[in-house]
C-alpha cells in the first residue's frame, strides 16, 4: 500500500532538510575550522541552502501528491507529529542552554550562532526520522 | 480475524474490522476511511493493530459497520 502523503511529506522534509542544512554545515564546518568569524560568509551560503531547501520541499511536495493524491492529515498523523515533537525537542533545548553558556564563556558568536543553528537541525531531523519510523512500526 | 490494536496495561484491545467489512457486502478499506474521516493507511493501521484510535474514530467506525462498539472493539485481559 502506497504510504499516505502526509508519510510521503515527512520522507520529502527529511531528505529537504538534510540536503539543504547538511550542505551548509558541510560548507560551513571548513570555514569555521579556517577561522572566518565574520557573519556575511556563513549567510551567503544559508541563504543558497534556503532556496534549495524551498525548492526541494516545493518539487518533493508535487512529486508525492502526483504519485498517490493528497488526502487530509487525521488523528493519526497528529499523534505521530506530536510524539516525535515530544521525544526530538530536549536537542534543540540543549542547543540553547548550550548557546547561553557559550555567551557566557564569551565564545565569538559566529560559532554559537552555527551551534544553535546545528542544535536546530538536529531537532528537526530526529522528528521528522521519528515520525518516519512511527508511520512504519506503529504508534 | 481479530486484531491488536495497541498495548495497554494488563491487556490488549483487538478488534474485528476486517470481519466485519466482508460482512457489509465487501466494503473496502477506502470506503470505510472515508465515511469515517480517516485516511485508508490509517484504517489500514488501526485494522492491523499499529495504531490504536481515538473513541470518536472508535464509535465512527462501529456506527459505518452498524454494530455496538463492544462489537467491533473488545478488551482482552492477559
Amino acid at each position: 500500500m502506497l504510504p499516505s502523503f502526509e508519510e510521503r511529506s515527512v520522507w520529502v522534509q527529511l531528505v529537504g532538510l538534510g540536503l539543504a542544512l547538511g550542505g551548509y554545515f558541510a560548507s560551513a564546518g571548513p570555514m569555521l575550522a579556517a577561522g572566518v568569524m565574520h557573519m556575511a560568509p556563513y549567510i551567503a551560503v544559508f541563504a543558497v541552502c534556503l532556496v534549495l531547501l524551498i525548492v526541494v520541499q516545493i518539487v518533493g511536495h508535487i512529486a508525492a501528491a502526483l504519485l498517490g493524491g493528497t488526502d487530509d492529515s487525521d488523528e493519526r498523523d497528529r499523534l505521530i507529529g506530536w510524539k516525535a515533537e515530544a521525544r526530538s525537542s530536549w536537542v534543540l533545548g540543549l542547543g540553547v542552554f548550550g548557546a547561553i553558556g557559550s555567551l557566557a564563556f564569551g565564545i565569538e558568536g559566529v560559532w554559537v550562532a552555527n551551534g544553535l543553528l546545528l542544535a536546530l537541525f538536529l531537532s528537526e531531523m530526529l522528528k521528522l526520522a521519528l515520525q518516519a519510523v512511527s508511520y512504519r512500526r506503529g504508534v | 480475524m481479530a486484531s491488536k490494536t495497541g498495548p495497554s496495561g494488563n491487556g490488549r484491545v483487538i478488534n474485528h474490522i476486517r470481519v466485519l467489512r466482508a460482512a457489509q457486502h465487501g466494503m473496502t478499506q477506502g470506503d470505510l476511511a472515508k465515511r469515517v474521516g480517516v485516511s485508508r493507511q490509517t484504517l489500514n493501521a488501526i485494522e492491523g493493530g499499529k495504531y490504536a484510535p481515538s473513541l470518536e474514530v472508535a464509535f465512527k467506525i462501529a456506527r459505518q459497520l452498524g454494530r455496538p462498539l463492544a462489537e467491533v472493539f473488545e478488551f482482552v485481559e492477559s
